[in-house]
């Protein structure tokens, strides 16, 4: 007993000695609690690893430490790892799939207006992105053969952390400045997409777990069956103060319309960024 | 002739194709097919033939073994019948059968001789295609508010817990076949799953089965046996509230019952020919419970603040055996048995609570207590696959509270799951993340509820033959036949005075070279002291179980990622194994690993290949020594379409 004394005491000391240098706010923004249901429709996989919250975006920060860019993206429930992401290189968690899209011009015309495959969404033209910042369990190995596999053209754009860890309701992911094009500007827009890691995804899918009409174990239901609504559970949406109103904002800007004729030709919903 | 005969065939097929192409393409978008192929290579230098390292340790199976390859197929395919119902099948064929065998195995024997022309008429080692699960799943939207499914068919389970009725296996995910009805009512506030479940035959109950095998039973009869399950989540804003009861039911047939089929008084009179009083024919027969488990459990997870946490689960176990239905498997299966061969009713708690960097310095804390009752068991719990408690325990693959474990199926690399029944203490962890460093150090106590002066492991209580010693999971094998140590099911000992400490050191830290490059350490000193029998000290174990491992990482190209390292244990135990009798040895046992691994990403393809060299030596006080050199591999290639 006395060893792992000697243990705790050299964790404290390491704690206290190699602090976790805080990161400078570059932008912060709250999002509601229980607006996790995409456009007001979506529910929740019936699999009871997916407890009541663990997509529910609450805050979003963005931080600059050095060289690096620090991201911090909090939820209503505490992060966990049913699948012990640990056994198949992962980063402590199981269930989130977060993208976080930076536009760092805020011009029409400038970057990509698709959002990753599996997602089923666009970008406003004025909004389009530079950058994707992925936040995913899956280990580094398993997202650059997906991207390498699935991001066709968006592939340039595609940036995986150095770093991303768990830290109770927190998942924090560390990249360079540089892979983003640089520090990040007052004049940045964000938009953080929270999603469902999906280990066995659809050919075409990024990793993304698909939204149903009906909820299956492993199947959000609420929406359809064909790939024509957005496979996004919960979004930032301005003023990002986490107010009722942007609970109806969030629906507004995720409803969508099947055309039952053709509903892989209909038109995908087109997702606002949220600018400082 | 020719002309019209032509213009004919034109018009039909004109009309055909007319008639039938929106109908074809509505077909095709109402399926949805899935494929994958799974290739396993499995190699060590020994002269045992499969492709699975660790089979069924009862039956000798003709697919366990340690040199092979063999490939198996997966068909899904899904349908949409309407908007409301939905179907899914899983047309998997039979693993094991390798590439050497073409499509013959030349296994089976008529007269004593191989059949060198194989053995056509036979199953084994062929890759035959088999259903392995199907549902049909409808939304009935039948009261305002309420959302429902019912699923008819296969189900992994997972609705429950690992207490109660557990996830089965990833190998048995279609297996389990039931009615399901799931819903959420109030807007996603309240959920519920209800399930009637039918009881695995081979293994679930004592013996392993609802009745097949065991020897008390001449007509095992397992058409009516079912588990059922209740699940209820309440997650108003102060936390989620979660109730989980479940029941598995195994009855049997009065065989005394006149109507039953080789009931001794089928004929209503007695060996001198005269009625039976009472004795009548109703044309029906009445059913006991051979065996009952009931298990209920309520859990409370509580997020008070944003780094703070708090988990409640207390659950109570209630077990039901009919002995004139069920044979003594500790008795006549030399203690080898999933069930205390006794009536049993258990509690169990667990407290947890976790502080993520409550300081802002990258320190966090996780501390957990539990008691599980000595006589607590969920029969139809989680086998594998799941842990419920925090500490990385004796051995590192999860704690389960039941004796029903399935540490087999699986292969050398992967890890065993121990029973936790009878466990109580305590376990704290502080992690420590900053930057590219991550640090855990865990510390738990371990007492025994189970601890007991000549505790009957005659009669009632399971010992599964071997108590003593440290498991060695990297060279297991189940007959115990090289020494191997406990059983990780053993939670019963004749006499048990028993405690363990447990100290792990975690130590993780990333480079930014080529496509990242890690180095992980793993330390773990393992304390355990047994008293044994009071009436002598000659028998006291000390185990000084010790444990380091380092690995390196690189990732060199995109999606495709390297590993070596290596391990080393050393076990001191004094007085490991033997009888009061005949005295005790002190035993110590070296091991060396060194090991090498790949995984790579490409376009869909999935390559895994993992090497280990495994040294190890074993000095025994009262037996000879042994030595194991030992070199094995597997890789696995995988693509889904």
């Amino acid at each position: 007993m006395r060893g792992a004394g000697g243990w705790v005491g050299v964790l404290v000391g390491l704690a206290w000695a190699v602090p976790d240098a805080a990161a400078d706010t570059v932008a912060s923004w709250k999002d509601p609690t229980r607006d996790d249901d995409g456009p007001g429709t979506y529910q929740y996989p019936t699999d009871p690893a997916y407890k009541p919250g663990s997509f529910d975006l609450t805050s979003f920060e963005v931080g600059t430490r050095g060289g690096e860019v620090v991201f911090r993206v909090g939820f209503r429930a505490k992060v966990e790892d049913p699948w012990d992401s640990k056994a198949w290189q992962g980063n402590g968690f199981s269930l989130q799939f977060v993208q976080v899209y930076l536009d760092r011009d805020h011009q029409a015309g400038s970057g990509f207006c698709e959002g990753l495959p599996g997602l089923n969404v666009r970008f406003r033209p004025e909004s389009c992105w530079e950058k994707v910042v992925l936040i995913s369990p899956q280990g580094k190995a398993r997202l650059q053969a997906e991207v390498s596999q699935k991001a066709g053209a968006l592939r340039p754009g595609v940036v995986i952390p150095k770093v991303t860890r768990v830290k109770g309701k927190t998942i924090e992911a560390v990249v360079d400045a540089q892979d983003l094009g640089g520090v990040p500007g007052r004049g940045w827009g964000w938009q953080v997409v929270v999603q469902s890691n999906e280990g066995y995804p659809d050919a075409r899918d990024l990793l993304t777990r698909k939204v149903n009409e009906y909820a299956g174990p492993h199947r959000f239901g609420g929406g359809s069956d064909w790939d024509c609504d957005p496979h996004v559970i919960d979004v930032l949406v301005a003023p990002g103060v986490g107010g009722d109103d942007e609970v109806k904002a969030q629906h507004e800007a995720l409803r969508f319309r099947c055309d039952p004729n053709k509903p892989e030709a209909s038109p995908l919903v087109e997702l606002p960024m949220v600018y400082p | 002739m020719k002309t019209i005969r032509a213009s004919w065939v034109a018009a039909g097929l004109g009309a055909m194709v007319l008639a039938t192409s929106p109908d074809a393409g509505a077909d095709l978008a109402r399926f949805d097919l899935a494929g994958r192929l799974y290739t396993k290579w499995l190699y060590r230098n020994n002269d045992s033939q499969g492709v699975l390292s660790y089979g069924n340790p009862f039956w000798p199976d003709d697919i366990a073994g340690d040199n092979g390859v063999g490939t198996e197929f997966e068909l899904q395919v899904f349908g949409r019948v309407s908007p409301r119902v939905q179907a899914y099948a899983r047309l998997q064929s039979r693993f094991g059968e390798m590439w050497q065998d073409w499509w013959e195995s030349g296994e089976r024997k008529y007269g004593g001789e191989v059949n060198t022309s194989g053995d056509s008429l036979g199953m084994n080692r062929a890759s035959y295609i088999k259903l392995r699960g199907t549902w049909v799943r409808a939304s009935i939207p039948f009261a305002q508010g309420w959302t429902n499914s019912v699923t008819v068919g296969s189900s992994d389970l997972g609705m429950f817990n690992p207490w109660t009725i557990g996830k089965v296996r990833y190998i048995d995910r279609d297996n389990g076949k039931g009615v399901f009805v799931a819903g959420v009512v109030g807007g996603g506030i309240v959920s519920y799953d209800l399930a009637a479940i039918a009881l695995p035959k081979l293994y679930v109950g004592p013996w392993w089965s609802t009745g097949i095998g065991d020897p008390s039973l001449t007509r095992p009869f397992y058409s009516q046996d079912w588990a059922y399950g209740a699940r209820v989540v309440a997650a108003p804003d102060v936390g989620t509230f979660t109730l989980v009861s479940t029941l598995t039911n195994d009855v049997e047939v009065d065989r005394t019952d006149p109507d039953a089929v080789g009931s001794p008084y089928g004929s209503c009179v007695d060996e001198l020919g005269n009625p039976i009083a009472g004795c009548s024919w109703d044309h029906a027969v009445d059913y006991y419970s051979r065996y009952l488990n009931s298990v209920t459990t309520l859990e409370a997870q509580v997020e008070p603040l944003d780094w703070l946490s708090a988990n409640l689960l207390a659950g109570v176990s209630v077990g039901r055996l009919d002995p004139r239905l069920t044979a003594n498997g500790v008795a006549d299966n030399q203690g080898v048995s999933p069930v205390v061969y006794k009536d049993t009713t258990d509690v169990a708690v667990r407290v947890r609570a976790e502080a993520a960097d409550p300081f802002g310095v990258g320190l966090s804390l996780r501390a957990e207590s539990f008691y599980i009752g000595p006589e607590w068991n969920s029969i139809f719990g989680a086998r594998r696959e799941a842990d419920v408690l925090l500490t990385d325990g004796l051995i590192e693959g999860g704690q389960l509270p039941t004796l029903n474990l399935a540490n087999e199926f699986v292969d050398f690399d992967e890890p065993f799951v121990e029973s936790c029944i009878g466990w109580y203490g305590g376990t704290l962890i502080a992690d420590f993340a900053s930057g590219p460093v991550d640090l855990s150090l865990e510390g738990t106590y371990i007492g025994y509820a189970t601890n007991r002066q000549n505790r009957d492991v005659d009669k009632v209580y399971p010992d599964f033959l071997h108590s003593d010693g440290y498991t060695d999971v990297d060279l297991y094998d189940y007959a115990n036949s090289t020494d191997r140590g406990r059983d990780p099911r053993s939670v019963y000992r004749r006499n048990q005075d028993r405690r363990t400490g447990i100290g792990v050191l975690r130590a993780k830290v990333a480079f930014d070279a080529l496509q990242g490059l890690d180095v992980a350490y793993k330390g773990k000193v393992i304390f355990d002291k047994d008293y044994r029998s009071h009436t002598t000290e000659d028998d006291d174990y000390t185990g000084l179980i010790t444990t380091q491992r380092l690995a390196v990482g690189l990732g060199v190209i995109p999606g495709l990622r390297v590993e070596v390292g290596g391990q080393m244990d050393w076990w001191r135990e004094d007085r490991r194994k033997g009888t009061l009798e005949q005295g005790y040895g002190n035993d110590r046992t070296w091991k060396g690993k060194g090991f090498a691994g790949l995984s790579w990403e490409y376009e869909g393809l999935r390559f895994r290949y993992y090497f280990e060299y495994l040294y190890k030596e074993q000095v025994r006080e009262r037996e000879p020594d042994q030595t194991w050199k030992v070199f094995r591999s597997k890789a696995s290639l995988e693509v889904a379409w």
